[in-house]
């Protein structure tokens, strides 16, 4: 397994040698017949879970930039995601935007409540920053359940699916190529930022605030930069739900317990590792659907999951095999060493 | 002329009174010894110089005749003071290549955008930043450990980083606090030797802390003594170490049996 993962990494990087997005087109071309294959060689329904995992990647992905790369605490993303499905769905019901603008308002709208749950960060860490974010998360959930203009009671219905002229996205299929665009882009640029300066500064200021600050790095603004950037992800991917068939809403999609989930895939992914949020979340996507039936145990089976992982593999699935491919190139570089026996 | 310059400097902590009222002129371009028995302040006078720690109101810090006592630690950076720690702080999961990067942080061009302006000048300037920060690997003998997590390193290797580390910040003031601790006395003299080097290299003003008086003797042209956060005595080293008040202050308390020797044999 970890042999053929190996494998699969060296192929891409020597494509990225060739150019550097050629590795994404590869992958992009590869994740095209998916729905096809999903649809008829099992059911429809899958498609729709794939589209679900799908969000929940861009979830995860940008979940992983704040408390992964940044090393904050929040548990409040779902608020966030929250924020931008509303936002846009009601840009859309109430003024007939069409989705390509309702969306990207959404989304700057998101990103800056980022900076409002980031805010509590440049005094704030570990358990009490934890707390600040879940009063803020909850706040928006709440605020959703008792405003009947978003939605409380009924919740937000017959929310316009995206179109193209008159192309409309009102299928699973369809939308399959709308939400796995996004969340590929989104995987890719996680990786953009995890090389850069940017990025850089993040994982500083996780490993050591003080040094990093007397580095030379901006150690509030670059908390928030994480908070604002990780929103915007949540933006994305709350918009997307929003429209997506049957384009229905309800403040119940946006509780505790889907923090809960959001915050598994992370860790079981492994925090820090932009794949291992990817693998994560759509663990995640599989094993909630497999449990749905006992939707009343869920939360203690997700609990659970989440104990046992952070005791026994701390670093998440991400983490081993990380580990495990490291191991393997030393042992590479040691047989090379010594030649052929 | 005086690069940096303290006046009335103090920093208490509660009831413990870290710093008392300290004047130091570090000239430009010297290297400056700060000495002083453990608890004597000289942590504390590099946490307040840099931002960690803000000083007591009446204190004034100016840094090329600007006062900079009321700054963030990042814009004392980005000003030109650059320090390691006592206990090193390395971004330890972060590469080798990766820490002293971070040190280069505040002479990136274009900011926070540039994981988004990815366009061909942006790669090329990292490209050119990450040659620069290989040669100051190889300088310091670390070049071949550039990938791996800094975490892997050994104990004298990790102190060789966080000097690149802040190197690499391109500083005009370095600060070392307390660079050789735990080394043996070989490896001492090479880093002291590597020190001297990175300043005429460089062009940097330096000033380092120790509480073991040998260390500096040989090295620095100006050395200031602590003790119980004020300034006992100022001067070369051949004057410091006569002085009637740094002996006592070294014999009149509880000391490790090297640091007693040291004395006896200065
Ligand atoms: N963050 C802090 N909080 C409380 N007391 C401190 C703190 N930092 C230093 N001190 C106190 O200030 C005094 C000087 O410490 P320090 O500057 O570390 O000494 P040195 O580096 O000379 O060994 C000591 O008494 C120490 O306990
Ligand atoms: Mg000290």
């Amino acid at each position: 397994m970890i042999g053929f993962l190996s494998a699969v990494e060296g192929f891409f990087t020597g494509l990225s040698r060739v150019h550097r997005l050629l590795p994404w087109i590869l992958a992009y071309l590869l994740l095209l017949p998916l729905p096809y294959l999903l649809k008829h060689g099992i059911n429809e329904y899958y498609v729709d879970l794939a589209n679900r995992a799908c969000l929940f990647i861009l979830l995860s992905v940008g979940l992983n930039i704040v408390k992964g790369f940044c090393g904050q605490v929040t548990v409040g993303h779902i608020g966030l995601y929250a924020i931008g499905a509303v936002s846009s769905a009601l840009l859309a019901l109430n003024y007939n935007l069409p989705f390509w603008v309702s969306a990207p308002i959404a989304v700057i709208i998101t990103g800056l409540a980022g900076i409002l749950v980031g805010l509590p960060s440049v005094r704030l860490e570990g358990a009490y920053l934890a707390l600040a974010t879940l009063g803020l998360g909850e706040s928006v959930r709440i605020m959703i359940a008792v405003t009947p203009a978003l939605g409380s009671s009924t919740g937000l219905m017959m929310i316009p699916e995206p179109s193209i002229g008159e192309f409309i996205f009102d299928n699973f299929e369809s939308y399959y190529y709308l939400v796995m665009t996004c969340a590929l882009i989104g995987i890719y640029l996680s990786f953009a930022i995890l090389k850069s300066s940017t990025g850089r500064a993040f994982q500083a200021i996780r490993e050591d605030a003080i040094a990093a600050s007397v580095a030379g790095i901006n150690v509030p603004f670059y908390k928030l930069l994480a908070f604002v950037i990780s929103a915007l992800y949540a933006g994305l991917a709350g918009a997307l739900f929003a429209h997506m068939p049957p384009g229905y809403l309800h403040h119940n999609n946006f509780t505790i317990i889907e923090m809960v989930t959001l915050l598994l895939m992370v860790v079981l992914g492994g925090i820090g590792n932009v794949w291992g949020g990817v693998i994560g979340a759509i663990m995640v996507t599989i094993i909630y659907d497999q449990t749905k039936d006992y939707y009343f145990y869920q939360p203690l089976i997700f609990g659970i999951i989440m104990v046992v992982m952070v005791v026994f593999m701390p670093h998440g699935i991400g983490g081993v095999v990380k580990q495990a491919m490291i191991k393997r190139k030393f042992i590479e570089k040691h047989e090379e060493a010594s030649g052929p026996a | 002329m005086a690069l940096l310059e303290t006046r009335g400097l103090s920093k208490s902590f509660g009831g413990v009174q870290a710093l008392r009222d300290v004047d130091i002129k570090i000239q430009q371009e010297s290297i400056h010894g700060l000495i002083g028995p453990n608890g004597s302040g000289k942590s504390t006078f590099f946490n307040v110089i840099t931002g960690v720690y803000r000083p007591d109101s009446g204190s004034s810090v100016s840094f090329s005749n600007q006062e900079i006592s009321h700054l963030p630690p990042h814009k004392i950076a980005a000003l030109g003071i650059s320090r390691t720690f006592q206990l090193l702080r390395l971004f330890l999961e972060m590469t080798v290549l990766e820490n002293v990067m971070v040190g280069y942080h505040c002479h990136t061009p274009y900011g926070f955008l540039s994981p988004i302006l990815q366009g061909s000048k942006v790669r090329e300037t990292d490209e050119k930043i990450r040659d620069e920060m290989i040669e100051l690997l190889q300088f310091l003998g670390l070049a071949s450990y550039a990938n791996l997590p800094a975490g892997e390193l050994s104990g004298g290797q990790r102190r060789l980083l966080s000097l690149g580390r802040a190197i690499a910040m391109k500083p005009k003031l370095l600060l070392l606090d307390e660079p050789g601790a735990g080394l043996s006395p070989v490896n001492l003299d090479n880093l002291m030797h590597t020190i001297l080097s990175l300043k005429e290299k460089y062009e940097l003003t330096v000033v380092v802390v120790e509480h073991i008086l040998k260390v500096v003797m040989n090295t620095c042209e100006q050395i200031t003594v602590l003790d119980h956060g004020q300034k006992i005595a100022e001067g070369s080293p051949e004057e410091v170490q006569n002085d009637h008040a740094v002996i006592e202050a070294y014999l009149g308390r509880e000391m490790a049996d090297e640091d007693i020797r040291q004395v006896i044999r200065a």
